[in-house]
């Protein structure tokens, strides 16, 4: 039977995929970044010319900005596993976990001007960091009741 | 918090332990420290009510409300 255990679980396990999968695919990076170039039917960006390095670069910082978002997440879920959730700790991680998402969408802002694509993602990333922010500030008030509560004797 | 707690007071003046006073009211030692420390959120009424029975005093006896200094901040 299906349960939150087994959902936990399994989100714990996907995160440390994707965190050794984002190590694969940095190293790929260039890779990548040239298959795009040739391949990339979106010449309507407002800069012209090879998006190489533009998207290279932009590679490596959403890897560094994602792991670092990713370590936070699995610190979040194993908190959540072992019962510690209204905690000012779990406030930390969300709150890293949404600048993260923001830090992301600036370089990807910018590699817009190569491609529109950028543009796209860049609003993903700042929607995501966005309403993240917004459950932070839930949790902050969900931990302060919780406080209260502790403390009312 | 402008709300003083002034259990330890009148646990001196009752000569009652924490072990002992924690026992009677029915609550952990624990949390009869957080009371005793100042750093309880708030109190229950059933809580205030057993405090006052068993050391035989007023809800005032054990709470004092104190002004807080306005000019602390800016000093």
């Amino acid at each position: 039977m299906w349960n939150q255990d087994k959902s936990l679980n399994l989100s714990i396990l996907l995160v440390r995929i994707l965190f050794v999968l984002i190590i694969v695919l940095a190293l790929c990076v260039p890779v990548m970044a040239n298959w795009y170039d040739i391949a990339s039917p979106d010449k309507t960006g407002l800069i012209a010319g090879s998006v190489f390095w533009p998207l290279s670069i932009c590679l490596y910082l959403s890897a560094v900005f994602g792991e670092i978002c990713l370590y936070h997440l699995y610190q979040l879920l194993k908190n959540i596993r072992n019962d510690i959730i209204f905690k000012s700790e779990n406030c930390r991680h969300l709150r890293y976990i949404s600048w993260c998402c923001i830090l992301v969408a600036i370089p990807f802002g910018i590699f817009g001007f190569w491609r529109s694509l950028g543009f796209f993602v860049a609003f993903a990333a700042g929607f995501f960091g966005i309403v993240l922010r917004v459950l932070k500030n839930v949790f902050v008030r969900a931990v302060e009741i919780q406080e209260e509560n502790d403390y009312t004797i | 918090m402008p709300i003083i707690v002034n259990l330890d007071v009148m646990m001196a003046k009752r000569k009652i332990s924490s072990g002992d006073l924690a026992k009677k009211i029915d609550i952990t030692p624990a949390n009869l420290s957080i009371l005793k420390t100042g750093k309880a959120k708030a109190i229950r009424f059933s809580t205030l009510e057993k405090l006052c029975e068993v050391l035989d005093c007023q809800p005032a006896d054990i709470l004092e409300f104190q002004k807080e200094d306005s000019h602390a901040d800016e000093i």
